[in-house]
């Protein structure tokens, strides 16, 4: 199957180093300590976060720094055939794990001892890319909850398919059977918190496609702090300041 | 069954319409051949389980139901501390119940209906950090199970001894096509109802315990069901209650 | 649930006593209603509707299946209601189960009528393409996405909008095939079918706390609640269906006159509702344009 035309365009018209349309929006569950929707393309998530609060299991307490837990979910109508899948299914915990893992990495945990912070992530439509669309959300709704991070921590993914790098895989490329590298990236800090890839791909295109999924989590980086500095100036003309 | 068996009581009641109306179509003939506002006739027993502190049998036509109630006794999840106690209900199936095999996918609504039928009746305050268990299994399903199925477990709630304000009668009415209610329906006429009513109470307080309304109804229709179903929810307690004071007469004689 | 100290129970108590609630509403009035259609792309008919702090999505999808041998001359339509633990923390892994099997069937008992299929919000016998072989399954997924109390009526009024919205493709039977084999069909791309609504009723949740009853409760009044009655009434202001939730036994003649409170107050939701669904399938279309 051709994913790129003569012409350089891909399915959807993109360009291979365009990133889909982004869009965010701040504080979409009004009972939640933090929430946000991202929107990259057709796909859609909604994170939550809720706490710091007191440590629901006991067992799972620690005196030095914060538990953070993390559930992903994906909704019945989210796919393009309609199947109801059972909670807590293999793949829905694996991405619950890696987003987990990727936002302890940021979250200044040892500020919050014996507390913990649960993130929720909800998946409306799916169109590719639904990890790192989640940690994007996750990573809004965290600064929109007010939780202490290092950095603000975005990803983006990137494939390898008629031999060209592709930036922000949709649905169609995505289940091409190509690689896929997802990349989760601090941009102050300039470190890689998350790397995955699937597939096989030759060595001397790996940088360069890790690469390009980086340009990509440095642009939504970029879009992140936009949003997050309108809303900081929505609360503060709130507040008549 | 090592005790002495209660006496056995078969009754047949009809709760008497404050409206007497004319019957707009006499040529429809029930399939058991009852009168539009007749109940099948109803058997109680308690104490059919004897591994069970309290229990009872329930036959109404063609639906037998057994229930047993378990406890007080210590939650056996490991849950956070409650100051008054926990009533768990579960209802079951049997493999033969029904004509077709395998009817596992309703009984998680019937248990939680129970529970909703229950819970208001029962002191759940005179047995702090404990649960009581109801476990109810149909025998065989011949219609109209869950209200057989209530009012046989507040019987066995009272067998087992368990503080309850009043026994709980459930009864159903189904509205057939041209607007005919008929009450305690089985099977066959469940299965061509145009709605339905449930209606669950405690006679002697006057209060509704659990009601579910399925299909249209207009508020006569609706005034009228309520009405008979609460009418025959106290004739049914009268039974029940009878059985009760029979079974425990028949213990002081012992 | 919400922890509530003493003080703010009297507090919600007393304002319900005296017709102004916590966020200066009467007892018998609704918080504002938004609602947005088309929200999913992929389905056939999707809605947001949010009340107050209460926001659920409802998805339609429409798909080829064949009629049961009971009812050949019927569609199916199944609801499923999830509970997102984005909404509520407590919602996590199996913990909304027990609350989105409670709602399914209290949607499925107000919407699709009795056994026979009389009073049925939506007419089973328009999802059928030729009888006794093709028809139309309807499957309902509603998502709770932020919970504030009164989440059925607010579900009811999602799946309302959402088949408002609802473009079923026009089937064409290409080959009349004889006797037991199944005919050829044709999906057509560009006519759809526009689902009537008319006939789909608005569920009403009144909340008991202490003597008196209110509408469209938040969490903390809901916490409040010895029971509640909802009550799911059409145009005609016919009863579709009732749900008690709540333990506590109620007075045969409060549950009376609840109802006859709930037939009154459905006139003023329904013709609410239906100018915000037509607002937004309205606003729905410019874009299209």
């Amino acid at each position: 199957m051709e994913f790129v035309n003569p012409e350089g365009l891909r399915l959807d018209g993109r360009r291979p180093m365009e990133m889909r349309q982004l869009r965010a929006e701040i504080g979409a569950v009004a009972r939640a300590d933090g929430s946000a929707v991202f929107e990259m393309g057709n796909t859609k998530v909604i994170a939550a976060v809720y706490g710091p609060r007191e440590v629901q299991n006991k067992s799972q307490l620690s005196n030095d720094q914060a538990l953070v837990r993390c559930e992903y979910t994906m909704a019945n109508f989210s796919t393009g055939d309609r199947k109801r899948k059972p909670k807590g299914d293999r793949r829905s915990t694996e991405i619950s794990l890696v987003i987990r893992q990727t936002m302890e990495a940021c979250i200044l945990t040892h500020l919050m001892p014996r507390s913990q912070i649960d993130i929720y992530v909800q998946v409306l439509q799916a169109d590719g890319g639904t990890r790192s669309a989640c940690i994007n959300a996750a990573t809004l709704a965290l600064a929109d909850a007010g939780i202490p991070m290092r950095d603000l921590v975005t990803s983006c993914s990137a494939g390898y398919l008629n031999s060209t790098p592709l930036l922000d895989l949709n649905y169609l490329e995505d289940s091409a059977g190509g690689p896929d590298v997802t990349v989760g990236f601090l941009p102050k800090l300039d470190k890689v918190t998350l790397l995955q890839m699937d597939a096989k791909l030759p060595v001397d295109i790996v940088e360069n496609v890790m690469q390009l999924a980086i340009e990509g989590c440095k642009a939504i980086a970029t879009y992140i702090r936009e949003v997050l500095l309108e809303n900081t100036k929505q609360l503060e003309y709130r507040r008549g300041l | 069954m090592t005790s002495k068996p209660s006496p056995a009581i078969t009754t047949t009641y009809s709760p008497t319409p404050s409206s007497k109306k004319t019957r707009p179509d006499v040529d429809w003939v029930r399939p058991d051949s009852r009168g539009f506002h007749q109940c099948r006739p109803a058997f109680f027993r308690t104490a059919a389980v004897n591994a069970a502190a309290g229990s009872a049998y329930a036959e109404f036509g063609n639906t037998k139901v057994i229930v047993s109630v378990f406890g007080p006794r210590e939650s056996k999840k490991a849950m956070m501390y409650s100051d008054v106690g926990r009533l768990n209900c579960n209802v079951s199936y049997t493999k033969f119940a029904t004509p077709v095999r395998n009817q596992e996918a309703d009984c998680k609504e019937l248990s939680l209906m129970l529970h909703k039928a229950l819970e208001g009746a029962i002191l759940l305050e005179t047995f702090p950090k404990t649960t009581v268990d109801v476990f109810a299994l149909v025998l065989e399903s011949g219609g109209t199970d869950l209200p057989v199925v209530v009012s046989c477990a507040s019987l066995a709630l009272a067998d087992a001894g368990i503080m309850m304000y009043d026994l709980v009668a459930g009864v159903s009415v189904a509205s057939l096509s041209k607007k005919n209610l008929v009450i305690d329906p089985v099977q066959e006429e469940e299965s061509s109802q145009d709605g339905s009513l449930m209606l669950t109470c405690m006679p002697s307080r006057y209060k509704v315990t659990q009601l579910t309304i399925t299909g249209e109804w207009s508020s006569a229709n609706l005034n009228e069901a309520m009405e008979l179903c609460l009418d025959a929810c106290s004739k049914l307690a009268k039974i029940m209650r009878s059985c009760l004071k029979d079974a425990a007469s028949l213990a002081a004689q012992e | 649930m919400v922890g509530l100290s003493l003080g703010e129970k009297h507090f919600i108590k007393g304002g319900i006593d005296q017709n102004i609630r916590s966020d200066g509403r009467k007892r018998d009035s609704y918080r504002p209603i938004f609602v947005e259609t088309g929200v999913i792309p992929q389905a056939n008919g999707s809605a947001r509707v949010r009340m107050g702090a209460t926001e659920v999505i409802a998805s339609v999808k429409a798909e080829l299946g064949r009629p049961s041998a009971l009812h050949p001359d019927k569609g199916k339509v199944a609801i499923f209601v999830d509970c997102s633990a984005v909404a509520e923390p407590t919602f996590e892994g199996r913990g909304g189960e027990e609350l989105s099997a409670e709602l399914s069937v209290a949607l499925e008992r107000c919407l699709l009528g009795g056994t026979s299929g009389a009073g049925a919000g939506i007419d089973l016998t328009s999802l059928i393409v030729a009888e006794g072989k093709i028809c139309w399954d309807l499957y309902i997924d509603s998502l709770v996405i932020s919970s504030d109390g009164n989440l059925l009526d607010a579900l009811a009024a999602a799946i309302k909008a959402a088949l408002a919205n609802t473009a079923i493709p026009k089937v064409n039977i290409s080959a009349a095939a004889s006797g037991d084999e199944q005919p050829e069909v044709d999906i057509s791309d560009e006519e759809f079918l526009q689902f009537d609504t008319s006939a789909v009723p608005v569920i009403i949740t009144l909340t008991q706390v202490g003597r008196h009853y209110i509408v469209d409760a938040t969490s903390e009044e809901e916490s409040h609640m010895s029971s509640a009655v909802s009550i799911s009434v059409n145009r005609k202001g016919h009863i579709c269906g009732l749900t008690k939730r709540g333990g506590e036994g109620l007075d045969p003649s409060v549950v009376s006159d609840m109802i006859s409170v709930a037939q009154h107050l459905s006139e003023l939701l329904m013709s609410r509702l239906d100018s915000e669904i037509s607002a937004a399938e309205a606003e729905g279309g410019d874009e299209e344009l």
